[in-house]
């Protein structure tokens, strides 16, 4: 014991040295980081009056855009479209010249939906881009929002979650969980005129599955329906007999379903084997169209489930894919077919590219600012105003005042003979009082 | 009534999934003393090849079958074959940290083949399924129980009346003595690994199986049949079996009933419930209920 | 094995390359060095390198560091339960999450600062360690192992259910560790030299391991080290030489999760953010990868295998872009970086049971020996090279 005491002070003194020695080293060391974001300034003040920051390159007038999404694992089935999407938007942008002839780049990391190397992701890019253009996931998201803040990043969010809307920093687009349920539950009460229906929700056990609630509780003070039953499920669940015997039994006409594809297949599998057919009521990232054949388009093999999956809506936020009487379709289409010809109809490519509009438009406002820095990035976005997709998606009020982007929903109804599967059934967006009224906090 | 033998119906049907999973891990366990952690990347490599063979080359669903538990079977010999001979003799921590690797490695090879979309199992029962009394009997999970208990019976008939056979329980209670009697004992283990193979790919088809989806996660199903094996006893393929079905029910019925009648415990207690009911047995009974204690010496 | 590092390696024979940024500190070469010398030197080398990494790193390898570090720490307790005495578990994961939210609650809601906050989240797990420990003693082996994966189950369980310490399966965020004025999130400067957030995490990772292995090594050489030797060796046999079996696997148990604790309650508020699905058993298995790899029941293994386990996906993703096989944003390859550092480790996992079992650590003692023996001749005493030449 002695001998070990003795060797612990001895190594405390190595300790003591060693320090000391980093110390030292300390004037070279920051000499050196600093030197490198001056030539940056530097490098940004020869162009005339443009403010530049981090990612910006005024030399060759190129802006680069950090990209952390999930390329592989579970998620990527998502991560992949999303990203294709994002970036087809942006290719189409540089190709007819930039913004006010800045090109747009990339440095995209994948982060296979896990936090830790979201946040090795982040600090990897934090000090060369401009913005974060995605930063794919919730709990992803949440783990850099901090980190974020504190530099004055603005980070687009691909996530829907309430938690995000009420942040500085976060870009959002489209519609909250939360809203889309209650507005939901609006259509079928107010518009298809059902009063008082029995309703139940199927909700996935996490922050997700929260939302979907919080939406089905607002819309059950606003407009008065029977709440029949609330089951629950987690992701690694493999059998829902339990949950599809509890809601056949709760007597549901009407099930809210905020799940992963594969549990609400299972779950509208299982159901259909008891007898048991309510309307379904998909929550968007519920849906995927491989649900019904094995490639996601017609010409795959039906899945066993797709005859139970007919009929059941989908909640959303965004156009059915080719219907181009929606102004913002035929470009769209255009810009798909050129960058990515073998592309499916798929939701989360819209949204990529739904993303990357607003950003383009935000950038185009802080160039028309002289300011390219990341205050003046966010600043832009601030007063950006109203802004339209083309109804791909519904407009938004980009302001100071933070809040969802939109709180508008579509429902769609799976058909066999759509193109994604899916036909809109709801006369446009919807945007229920309940919707209107919903506040979030945190 | 009827809820409860809909729920007995799932739990003996998740029951036939987790002891066609124990199944295996207690057919190398019983040859060469070793826990097989890759046992669920095989399920999930036997799913996946055959539903990518019925689905994307045409396949039916029989032949595909049979090529994707060739194919198992090929990788668990070829694992034993080329990997683990090699390891012979070394403690069993490193034989299971071997196995960890090679699941560790077809975590990452089966979504780069095959990808992360979940896909259906190609199989010919699809949704169909059986209605009596306002029960209904999945086709799939009628034919998951049945060949839970042909695995078994032919495990059992295989090991009690070939000479193989008897040389694996040989190997697996004195691998010294089995070698000085001329018993060989590599081809005994790559058997061993062989069969696992097998049971894997029929184990992972039907895990598979409506309305459930092969999806990179059913890898995961072996580790929840881990409670199975332990309740059973790691050395008892009755025991596998009987864990298996016991495990699936309880934790039916714990998901059925648990979250209206004992709320306190939460929505996901059904998740853990196996777990403590084999930490339970474990403590009174520390080989499992049909496992045998090894004696020890100096 | 236990006893390696301090057994007579002879002082003149550690080729440690020097980090970058700490050539001009390094010594000249400790060969030169009167006996007795050669270890604190090149124990100084490894310090004072490990010190200039936040001046030399960028902001990513200086967060993939601060990873690593703060595994190790985790890892080596981990290495004191498996590699030591012998008991393989797979439930990890649970003693870090234990740590994560006890750290995260006694910072975030109670407002203390991380120099209570911190060691009482190890001293909270190794209470956790304490109450499972004697319910582990009637288990031998590969049972203990698969109770353990029960125990991680249990532990996400837990966190679900009891959402006010949690945050329930939605997560809850952690905050950064505040001693009185210095806050994480915002760093320090000297002088004009600012270190930020992941400076203060790589500087506290690092003290902490630094402790975190003398106190290890100290075990190494104490009785209670030799006791855990032969726990691990021969159960029976230590209990017939009067061993207390039974207190050397529970005091394991409690030293391997206090050790988890603090690494989670780091590795928490260094992710910021964490929910049920952080703590699972694949978090547990990294941890059981990483002591294989890095080498059993060495002082350094751990922090290699961490290295190795921590880095291998970091430089993968990072390289991506020049091998064509690799696929990232803007290229589509073969394979995902993710996919091929699993794969990797998969491969290599195999690669060091069969030809290495002491590890990475093994592997410098080959090295060291080979050179050693090319440049005088001499045999190396007290280095087992496993009939490798």
């Amino acid at each position: 014991m002695t001998s070990a005491r003795k060797r612990r002070s001895g190594f405390a003194k190595v300790l003591a040295f060693g320090a000391a020695a980093a110390l030292g080293a300390a004037a070279c060391g920051s000499s050196g980081s600093s030197g490198a974001s001056s030539s940056t300034t530097s490098s940004g003040s020869s162009s005339a009056t443009m403010k530049t920051g981090p990612g910006v390159d005024a030399a060759t007038k190129t802006i680069t855009i950090g990209d952390i999404t999930a390329l592989s694992g579970i998620a990527s089935v998502i991560g992949k479209p999303l990203d294709a999407g994002y970036k087809a938007y942006f290719d189409s942008v540089n190709a007819k010249g930039g913004i006010d002839g800045w090109k747009v780049s990339f440095n995209t990391l994948d982060d296979a939906y896990t936090p830790q190397t979201h946040v090795q992701d982040y600090n990897q890019m934090s000090n060369s881009v401009a913005f974060i253009g995605t930063s794919f996931g919730s709990p992803t998201t949440s783990a850099i929002e901090s980190q974020a803040e504190s530099a004055g990043v603005m980070l687009a969010t691909v996530a829907q979650d309430s938690a995000f809307v009420n942040h500085k920093i976060n870009l959002v687009i489209g519609t909250p969980y939360a809203v889309d349920v209650a507005n939901g539950l609006y259509y079928l009460i107010k518009t298809k005129g059902v009063s008082n229906p029995k309703v139940a929700i199927f909700y996935q056990n996490d922050a997700y599955g929260g939302d979907g609630l919080k939406g089905f509780e607002a819309a059950k003070s606003a407009y008065g329906f029977q709440d029949v039953g609330h089951a629950t499920y987690n992701v690694t669940d493999t059998s829902f007999t339990a949950q599809a015997t509890q809601l056949k039994n709760s007597g549901a006409q009407y099930v809210v379903v905020t799940a992963i594809p594969t549990a609400a297949a299972t779950l509208i599998g299982t159901a259909a084997a008891l007898g048991y057919h309510p309307q379904w009521i998909l929550q968007g990232p519920a849906w995927s169209e491989f649900l019904m054949t094995s490639t996601g388009t017609s010409a795959g093999k039906p899945t066993a489930v797709e005859q139970a999956m007919v009929g059941a809506w989908v909640l959303g936020f965004e156009a059915a894919w080719g219907d181009t009487s929606v102004p913002g379709m035929n470009d769209f289409l255009a810009v798909q077919k050129q960058s990515s010809p073998t592309q499916i109809p798929d939701g989360y490519y819209m949204y990529g590219y739904c993303q990357a509009q607003v950003q383009a438009a935000i950038l185009k406002k802080a160039i028309e600012n002289h300011d390219l820095t990341r205050a003046g990035i966010l600043n832009a976005k601030e007063n950006l105003g109203s802004f339209s997709w083309g109804g791909l998606i519904p407009d938004a009020n980009y302001t100071s005042s933070n809040g969802p982007a939109s709180r508008q929903t579509d429902i769609a109804q799976v058909d066999l003979n759509s193109p994604g599967f899916l036909k809109i059934v709801s006369n446009g967006f919807i945007e229920s009082s309940a919707a209107k009224s919903m506040t979030f906090s945190g | 009534m009827t809820t409860f033998l809909q729920l007995l119906f799932a739990g003996v049907s998740l029951g036939a999934v987790y002891a066609l999973v124990a199944l295996g891990f207690t057919v190398v366990y019983r040859a060469s003393r070793v826990i097989n952690f890759a046992q669920g990347g095989l399920l999930a490599l036997g799913a996946f090849f055959t539903s990518w063979l019925v689905l994307s080359a045409g396949l039916p669903f029989w032949a595909a079958f049979l090529i994707g538990a060739t194919t198992t079977s090929f990788v668990g010999w070829a694992f034993q074959t080329f990997v683990l001979r090699w390891a012979l003799g070394r403690p069993e921590f490193t034989i299971v940290m071997l196995t960890l690797g090679l699941f560790t490695i077809l975590n990452s090879v089966i979504p780069t083949m095959f990808g992360n979309n979940p896909r259906s199992n190609g199989d010919t029962w699809g949704s169909r399924a059986l209605h009596s009394g306002g029960v209904a009997f999945f086709w799939v999970q009628i034919w998951t129980i049945v060949a839970a208990i042909a695995v078994l019976l032919a495990y059992g008939a295989f090991t009690r009346f070939t000479r193989y056979g008897l040389a694996m329980r040989s190997a697996a209670s004195d691998p010294e003595a089995a070698l000085a009697v001329g018993i060989p004992l590599r081809r005994v283990y790559a058997t061993a690994w062989l069969l696992a193979g097998l049971v894997a790919c029929v184990g992972g088809v039907f895990v598979g199986g409506y309305p459930n989806s092969v999806s990179p996660a059913i890898s995961d199903a072996a580790l929840l049949a881990f409670p199975a094996i332990i309740l059973g006893g790691l050395d008892s393929p009755t025991g596998a079996i009987v864990g298996g079905f016991l495990i699936g029910i309880v934790q039916e019925l714990t998901q059925g009933y648990q979250p209206q009648h004992v709320s306190f415990l939460g929505n996901n207690f059904y998740i853990i419930a196996p777990y403590v009911v084999m930490i339970l047995v474990l403590l009174v009974r520390p080989y499992g209920l049909f496992g045998s204690r090894p004696a020890e010496r100096l | 094995m236990t006893g390696t590092f301090s057994t007579g390696v002879p002082v003149a024979d550690l080729e440690v390359a020097p980090p970058p940024g700490a050539g001009g500190a390094r010594p000249a070469d400790t060969r030169t060095l009167p006996p007795g010398w050669g270890r604190p030197a090149r124990l100084a080398v490894i310090v004072i390198g490990g010190l200039t990494v936040p001046f030399w790193a960028g902001d990513y390898w200086l967060s993939t560091f601060g990873f690593v570090l703060i595994a190790a720490i985790g890892a080596l307790g981990l290495d004191v339960l498996t590699g030591r005495t012998g008991q393989i578990s797979l439930g990890h994961a649970f003693f870090l999450a234990a740590g994560a939210y006890v750290g995260g609650w006694l910072g975030g809601n109670e407002h203390l600062t991380a120099a209570i906050s911190i060691p009482l989240a190890g001293v909270a797990a190794g209470l956790l360690g304490l109450l499972t420990g004697p319910a582990a003693l009637r288990l031998r082996g590969l049972y203990l192992g698969i109770v353990t994966i029960g125990l991680v189950y249990i532990g996400q369980y837990t966190v679900q259910t009891w959402t006010a310490f949690s945050g329930g399966s939605g997560g809850r965020s952690l905050p950064d560790p505040k001693f009185g004025s210095l806050n994480f999130a915002n760093g320090f400067s000297i002088g004009s030299h600012l270190f930020d957030r992941n400076a203060c995490y790589y500087y506290l990772a690092f003290l902490l391991l630094v402790l975190a292995m003398l106190y290890v090594h100290n075990i190494g050489r104490s009785r209670l080290g030799r006791d855990m030797t032969a726990v691990r060796d021969r159960e029976l046999a230590a209990a017939v030489l009067g061993v207390n079996v039974a207190r050397t696997k529970v005091r394991a148990f409690v030293i391997s999760s206090a050790l988890a604790g603090i690494s989670g309650a780091l590795y928490g508020s260094f992710i910021g953010f964490v929910n049920p699905q952080t703590w699972s058993l694949v978090l547990s298995i990294e941890y059981v990868i990483m002591i294989v790899v890095g080498g059993m029941g060495s002082l350094w293994g751990p922090l290699l295998g961490s290295v190795f386990v921590i880095g291998l996906p970091s430089l993968l993703q990072r390289v991506s872009g020049s091998l064509p096989f690799l696929s990232n944003g803007n290229n589509q390859g073969v394979i995902s970086p993710t996919d091929a550092a699993d794969i990797a480790f998969g491969v290599l996992l195999i690669v060091f049971l069969l030809l290495e079992p002491r590890g990475v650590m093994g592997l410098v003692h080959r090295i060291r020996a080979a050179a050693v023996k090319r440049s005088s001749g001499r045999p190396v005493p007290g280095i087992n090279t496993g009939g490798s030449e």
